[in-house]
């Protein structure tokens, strides 16, 4: 029912175009500022049937899915980028690696560190003997939430307890006194 | 460290957030440093690090009036979430800062973690610990090729004085 209604409308339009053409030509032609005030529901020999006709014709293309109206303006490469502009962007200096010059030997064990971080060796090396010596700790100190209220110190083999330790508790450790843990 | 201007204008500086919140920031903060007053060294991210020293040395300066002082006690229990530590304050740490007046931790960066995220990491520690120290304190030697030379120089020019004279 649909299709035949636009059939005859497509049909009148048409007829009507030929017809204002045919005016056109024989100079016959009413202007748009004669045109009446009112918009006139119905057919009509004025030359706003042209614009009439083309908006329908937008229309009718415009009501299938509108998806395909968008892909029409969409971003995409007009040619393809060639090797030089490629390498040229690969190859900027921000993307680069960059060069740091602030690594240095360590001078306690000539391990390679960075000039305002701690040797990873030496530290490593600190945290095992610390790891060791808070295992001894709590052993003595038996269960959880046991800190003493008194001062700790860390004694080796053959170490007594001097004077300022008298009140400390004492850490015992069984092997020699490492070079770098003076007391 | 260098007194520059650039140290009085504070343009810019924001606090740090973390957590979920200012209140989420606290809680970390205080675990960190209930750690602290427990292990007297720990390693954590830089960040953290960083803000929990001011709390720790402001806690120091609380612990010093004394735990007679209502003010102090309430700070350290606020702090402490494990009431054992609170004692251990009061009558280890407070005394051992007792000549100095600011200072009492010390911060040290140490290569990235070893996870994916690779943070910076920082060891913080409370100073007059008894573990063994980070920077090994170096003793002067005369054994040292330089300090030899040194003292082989320092001989001949005696020599040459006294033969002269």
């Amino acid at each position: 029912m649909m299709n035949i209604a636009a059939l005859v409308n497509s049909l009148r339009c048409s007829l009507l175009h030929i017809e204002s053409r045919l005016l056109q030509v024989a100079g016959l032609t009413l202007d748009t500022q004669l045109a009446p005030a009112l918009a006139v529901n119905g057919p009509s020999l004025l030359p706003q049937l042209d614009r009439e006709d083309e908006m329908e014709e937008q229309h009718n293309s415009e009501q299938s899915p509108g998806f395909l109206d968008g892909i029409l303006w969409m971003a995409a490469p007009k040619k393809r980028r060639t090797i030089e502009i490629n390498r040229t962007r690969r190859r900027a200096d921000s993307k680069l690696l960059k060069v740091k010059n602030n690594i240095e030997p360590c001078p306690e064990c000539g391990h390679l560190k960075q000039k305002h971080i701690m040797c990873g060796f030496c530290y490593a090396k600190v945290c095992k003997e610390t790891a060791l010596i808070r295992q001894q700790m709590k052993a003595m100190e038996g269960g959880p939430l046991g800190a003493p209220t008194v001062e700790t110190v860390v004694l080796y083999e053959g170490e007594t307890p001097s004077e300022l330790d008298k009140d400390k508790r004492i850490v015992e450790r069984g092997r020699k006194r490492p070079a770098w843990f003076s007391s | 460290m260098r007194l520059t201007l650039q140290m009085l204008i504070s343009h810019g500086r924001m606090a740090r957030r973390m957590g979920l919140g200012p209140q989420s920031r606290i809680n970390i903060l205080r675990n960190i440093l209930t750690g602290l007053v427990r292990h007297e060294r720990i390693e954590t991210t830089t960040g953290r690090a960083d803000e929990v020293r001011f709390y720790a040395e402001k806690l120091i300066d609380y612990a010093k009036k004394g735990d007679t002082d209502e003010k102090a006690m309430k700070m350290a229990s606020f702090w402490l979430t494990e009431k054992d530590l609170v004692p251990k304050l009061f009558k280890v740490l407070a005394p051992r800062f007792e000549t100095q007046s600011n200072g009492y931790t010390r911060m040290a960066r140490i290569p990235n973690r070893l996870n994916l995220d690779r943070a910076k990491m920082a060891v913080l520690e409370y100073k007059g610990n008894p573990f063994p120290p980070l920077y090994p304190v170096k003793k002067e030697t005369e054994l040292t090729l330089l300090n030899q030379l040194l003292k082989g120089y320092r001989e001949e020019r005696a020599q040459a004085l006294s033969t002269e004279a």
